[in-house]
């Protein structure tokens, strides 16, 4: 099982009747709730952290695109990756996962096969490329991308980037949203023939398919643990077997939100307030921006819809507002909590159940302060990962992971040393 | 209410077009708003005097091909390609909201080929000081109260009842969604792609009728059309909204009537 450090870069701190008083953390949060001398501690918190994870032997770091997002501080991952790639490149282990760009919003598209080839040889070829279409908030919404347009501008722009990442000639590009007589992006990708894609998805049908046909990694990425994901990975697995295609879980993986501490009474203590923040406020999104009109397939309408209309598919903050607390939480598996014990054998439950061998790591929770996030990834680390780095050992990840370059051209790191 | 004929025509190699026809008399082609189709008595009191062809906008109903419409002036092509195939030189057009726009649209770009205007509280415009409302970021609720000025009209009651049933449920709110989202393609994320540059093109006799208190779209928007349309006619009418047809039906199928039939063309320039 190989294991992300992930971060969403949350805003630690909104105030506390901000469900109350404000619409949205997505696409309206009022910017005045932003200190900019609190956003510089963060980000550099969570960059330390990140670092610090790479110590540790993660396999990857990770971070995210989102847009007008209070809990999202990423608009653009790819400046975070290339802080991160300096290293990165000096490490055994860790890889490099931006998960994504959302390619529709990049104007041209082959603005990622540049951006994504210079982390990819920052790194040292360890660079993991996420292609998520993103949110309808992030890209419908915010960046304004036509609806009806968004899922065609998606895969032209991905057929685009892979072209010029897999052809050695100057090509031209004539498409339906983007032409370009001269396409011939340097840098040309470090690995061979391209970094390992993958591919976040909230779970449309489509992307099943995208996915395995292409041979990419699908990741499931919810805030809503391995329970609620089961429904997702159970449809994948079987598209996969009905493709003909081998069960290699190391074509998936899911975000799962993680949290450890000595005792599982003491991680209650420790996490509680943080998790209770994170889906109180985090998951607070005005229903009118949930998704602009087309951008869920009829397809994809036709599996989900019906959960929306009887009133069973619920947000945190509506969760919160009914009276769910902790407990919940960790019951409902929405979070894995507790001691490096209880924390290793319901993640491997997880792991099992849904046949995945990536487990994208949500460790920091909303509100944690620094030291906390700290512990969090360091008792992961040293208590929970060894117990579980084996599973899976007759599958082969190496489509889904970069094996890198680092070792053979590793610098010193300050220019001082010799 | 008459039961109208459906009738499903391919009007070029990409596009096929679903119609509601019924009535005898001069034709008048009817383009719905972003809600989408329906057979309503405001169509039913128009086809008592007129052939009434209200087509569905490919991506909605059973009309295909909107993924080859690249934008607005691929749209008007298509309703030129509709107009050939029912064989009409030159038409009355009626359209509500969206409908009035493309309306719009198609007398701005060839005059000749639309006899008569009839606009029901068009988009198309936006006035960046007196927003309209963002029919892609409402809930069904919001949306109704801005559409319609009695909430307990039958009106109201008729256009946002679901059915009971699961099924049919989903069905229903995926025919909502995917109207929308065809719409979305002609005024996202903003109904302003460039009518106001084109308006001063229509020639065409123009009537505009407007509810005076239009919740989505504010009555303010009929003057910048009114300032713009060198041969229109004004109507607000109160004690409406968005969907004044409906709403204040009598008046509205009585004024366009008159307006339809009045001796008011004269030779396209």
């Amino acid at each position: 099982m190989k294991f992300v450090s992930f971060n969403l870069m949350p805003y630690r701190e909104l105030p506390k009747d901000f469900e109350q008083k404000y619409e949205s953390v997505w696409v309206t949060p009022p910017k005045t709730l932003y200190d900019p001398r609190i956003g510089h501690e963060i980000y550099h918190d969570y960059l330390d952290a990140l670092e610090y994870s790479v110590d540790l032997g993660y396999d990857a770091v990770g971070v995210n695109e989102h847009h007008s997002n209070a809990y999202g501080l990423m608009p653009s991952p790819n400046l975070l990756a290339s802080i991160l790639s300096r290293k990165v490149r000096h490490s055994d282990t860790t890889s490099l996962i931006v998960l994504g760009n959302s390619l529709a919003l990049y104007n041209p598209p082959i603005r990622v096969a540049e951006e994504m080839a210079m982390l990819d040889v920052l790194s040292g070829g360890k660079f993991i490329a996420g292609f998520p279409v993103g949110t309808s908030m992030d890209t419908n919404y915010v960046y304004g991308v036509n609806p009806s347009e968004l899922r065609e501008r998606y895969y032209e722009a991905h057929d685009l980037i892979m072209k010029a990442w897999t052809t050695d000639e100057t090509f031209t590009w004539n498409g339906k949203y983007n032409q370009l007589r001269y396409v011939n992006p340097w840098p040309r990708v470090a690995q061979d023939p391209h970094p390992p894609v993958w591919i976040p998805g909230g779970g449309s049908v489509e992307t099943y398919d995208f996915s395995l046909k292409n041979n990419y990694s699908f990741s499931y990425l919810s805030f809503f643990g391995h329970k609620y994901a089961k429904k997702v990975m159970d449809p994948f697995w079987k598209r996969a077997e009905a493709l003909g295609l081998d069960d290699n879980p190391y074509r998936a993986g899911y975000a799962q939100l993680v949290c450890v501490s000595e005792t599982d009474e003491q991680a209650e203590k420790d996490y509680a307030e943080h998790a209770m923040y994170f889906f109180a406020k985090c998951m607070h999104i005005a229903r009118r921006f949930v998704e602009a009109p087309g951008y869920r397939t009829v397809a994809s309408l036709k599996a989900g819809l019906r959960s929306q209309l009887d009133g069973s598919a619920k947000f945190g903050s509506e969760l919160v507002g009914e009276g769910l607390g902790w407990k919940d939480f960790v019951e409902r598996g929405y979070i894995i909590a507790g001691s490096p014990d209880t924390v290793a054998e319901k993640l491997n439950e997880a792991a099992q159940e849904l046949h995945v061998g990536n487990i994208v790591l949500i460790n920091q929770v909303g509100s944690m302060p620094r030291e906390l996030l700290m512990k969090n990834l360091q008792m992961f680390a040293e208590e929970v990962m060894p117990k579980l780095r084996d599973t899976w050992p007759q599958y082969d990840p190496s489509d889904y992971w970069p094996s890198g370059f680092a070792d053979s051209y590793s610098t010193p790191d300050s220019p001082k040393s010799t | 209410m008459a039961q109208p004929e459906e009738m499903q025509i391919q009007v070029n190699d990409d596009v096929s077009m679903a119609l509601l026809v019924a009535g005898e008399g001069e034709p008048v082609i009817f383009l719905h708003g972003a809600g989408g189709l329906f057979w309503d008595p405001y169509l039913d009191q128009l086809s008592n005097q007129f052939k009434v062809y209200a087509p569905f906008m490919p991506g909605v109903g059973n009309s295909t091909g909107l993924e080859s419409i690249l934008d607005v002036w691929g749209l008007v092509l298509t309703y030129y390609d509709l107009f050939d195939a029912l064989e009409l030189d030159s038409v009355n057009i009626v359209g509500h909201s969206m409908g009035g726009m493309i309306g719009c649209e198609l007398a701005a770009t060839d005059p000749s080929r639309i006899k008569r205007l009839l606009p029901i509280a068009p988009a198309g415009l936006f006035d960046i000081d007196n927003p309209m409302g963002d029919i892609f970021a409402m809930v069904p609720e919001d949306l109704a109260k801005r559409i319609i000025l009695d909430q307990e009209s039958e009106v109201a009651k008729a256009m946002f009842a679901l059915p009971d049933d699961m099924d049919e449920k989903v069905a229903v709110v995926i025919t909502q969604i995917s109207t929308l989202n065809a719409a979305a393609k002609f005024l996202w994320p903003l109904p302003d792609k460039g009518l106001k540059n084109r308006l001063r093109r229509i020639k065409t006799p123009t009537l505009v009728i407007w509810g005076k208190q239009d919740g989505l779209i504010p009555v303010e928007y009929a003057q910048e059309f009114k300032a713009k349309i060198p041969n229109m006619t004004l109507e607000i009418i109160d004690q409406a909204s968005h969907t004044v047809q409906l709403e204040q039906l009598l008046r509205c199928v009585e004024l366009s009537c008159d307006f339809l039939t009045a001796d008011n063309l004269r030779p396209a320039p």
